[in-house]
């Protein structure tokens, strides 16, 4: 290209941007020649930018692109399809319309299996029930909701009803809010978009207050519970097919994978505790395991038996 | 380089982080083109050295410079979904209610529905790859195989591979840009085909 006209210019950068991309994964790529590639013209970061988002999208889609899905599909438990989901989502949908009938019986119980499921509450209030989770509905003025795995709760605030959650060994209460809850074997993350809630166990000494912004991560096998920020618009994000963590046990991490992407992992008994920080693409189980190991420097295996997490060999 | 030696492997990293923060602090600034965020990413890949035991690494530069570009990589992932998530509210015209009064599942199956159109965007994308250049991706990206790996299948340098894959990374971003995938706004209105916006067969 030697004119010098837009098309060419930004055609010739395009060019650069996948190049450097590409030399990323070698132990000697010129990181000083990046830098400086991407110094010379605010053009080169945005290319190489979309390059960049173009390949990571790739490894997001990398099981539905794959060629070999059919022969795979026998080999390991497939993780959740959303474009299979789309019609469970549609049928999720004709469910919450007439959920206020099927509530009118003193008890409802909703199993969630691959996708997620809206149920409706007699008062208008919502909950999206997360995949592979349990919800169940006593009705009544004073309504009682048991949660055993993942539901968003966006609940009408009335001071005249006394709603309680049972989510794992804590009882959530005084709700007029937006909030997420994970009840994960013992041990129960709750966070606050919008409004407040009250959390209480008979482990805990005292009642806890959450706000708008707060996360609170119960343990059940310490009894214990610590409170941390989150950002709102991070609470409840698995329904847009993304978790992010923080300074979250990496037991957690891998029970959210299973219940999110249908993706079995094992982890040595070292590795439970373990903390991660980051946002994985629960979307997509593969690569979103992928991504866990490298940002954890873990080594990933996968045979017969599934996937497997170690440490690297020293 | 070589003063890391493969024991005492966390502090030992970090210690290298150390000799090079003023390098990865210059590169977060270009990569990133914001110095607060540049500064922000340093913090974040700092505690991720400091909070956690990584295993020995042949070359400890290089794995904290690619560290350091994933972390960006991520964050701009991030940045990049939730503009695709505004794009869909303001694209939804028809729709008379605001982004607070729609449903989840609403937006949950909008989703839905774009990462169908990436899929079949990327799929068919693939399939327009030039012969070597599809090979190398595929094996690479789909199969899992490293770049070394990819060139021995293949029976090509390593070069060679590095070639195939960036003629096939130009033309998915190509495919992307040409639907509009990195477009900040909405502007549909030209080359808009039908696979593009099924919205208009729902809302009409």
């Amino acid at each position: 290209m030697i004119r010098e006209d837009e098309t060419g210019n930004s055609r010739s950068i395009f060019d650069a941007a996948s190049a450097w991309h590409v030399e990323t994964s070698r132990d000697d790529m010129d990181w000083e020649g990046f830098m400086t590639w991407l110094a010379a013209d605010p053009r080169h970061r945005s290319a190489y930018d979309q390059i960049a988002l173009a390949d990571s999208l790739v490894e997001e889609h990398r099981d539905n692109l794959h060629e070999h899905d059919v022969r795979q599909a026998g080999r390991w438990r497939r993780p959740l399809k959303w474009s299979a989901g789309l019609t469970a989502a549609a049928a999720a949908s004709l469910i919450a319309f007439f959920a206020p009938h099927f509530l009118s019986a003193p008890m409802a119980t909703y199993q969630t299996f691959g996708s997620t499921e809206q149920v409706a509450l007699e008062d208008g209030s919502t909950v999206l029930l997360a995949p592979r989770s349990r919800l169940v509905v006593t009705g009544g003025r004073d309504e009682k909701i048991e949660l055993a795995g993942g539901a968003w709760f966006n609940i009408r605030h009335n001071a005249a009803r006394a709603l309680a959650i049972t989510a794992g060994q804590v009882e959530i209460t005084d709700i007029g809010t937006r909030f997420d809850v994970q009840a994960t074997d013992g041990q129960v993350r709750v966070a606050v978009a919008e409004g407040e809630v009250q959390v209480s166990s008979s482990s805990l000494a005292q009642p806890v207050h959450l706000h708008s912004g707060d996360a609170l991560l119960f343990d059940g096998e310490g009894g214990r519970a610590a409170v941390s920020k989150l950002p709102t618009d991070a609470v409840g994000q698995w329904r847009q097919g993304r978790i992010t963590y923080e300074e979250t046990p990496l037991s957690l991490v891998i029970a959210d994978l299973a219940r999110y992407s249908g993706i079995q992992v094992e982890i040595g008994r070292a590795l439970r505790g373990r903390l991660f920080s980051g946002t994985l693409v629960v979307s997509n189980g593969k690569a979103a395991l992928r991504d866990l190991s490298q940002l954890m420097g873990l080594e990933l295996h996968h045979d017969r038996s599934g996937y497997r997490l170690d440490e690297r060999e020293r | 380089m070589k003063q890391h030696s493969g024991q005492d492997v966390g502090s030992g990293l970090a210690g290298v982080f150390e000799l090079h923060r003023h390098d990865l602090a210059r590169f977060l600034a270009a990569r990133c083109g914001d110095s607060e965020e540049a500064k922000d990413l340093l913090q974040e890949l700092w505690i991720r050295l400091s909070t956690r035991a990584i295993g020995p690494i042949a070359n400890p530069r290089a794995y904290l410079f690619r560290m350091a570009n994933n972390l960006v990589l991520n964050h701009t992932r991030c940045r990049h979904r939730t503009m695709l998530r505004d794009r869909r509210w303001l694209r939804t015209d028809g729709d008379e209610r605001s982004p607070e009064d729609r449903s989840d599942p609403d937006l949950l199956a909008d989703e839905q529905i774009e990462r169908q159109q990436e899929v079949e965007i990327l799929r068919s994308a693939i399939d327009a790859l030039p012969p070597g250049a599809q090979r190398a991706l595929r094996l690479h990206r789909l199969d899992g195989h490293d770049q070394g790996e990819v060139g021995r299948i293949m029976g090509i340098s390593r070069s060679g591979v590095e070639k195939h894959l960036a003629v096939a990374m130009r033309h998915l971003r190509n495919a992307l840009a040409d639907r509009g995938y990195f477009a900040p706004k909405v502007s549909r209105e030209r080359g808009t085909t039908s696979a593009a916006k099924p919205r208009t067969e729902e809302r009409p």
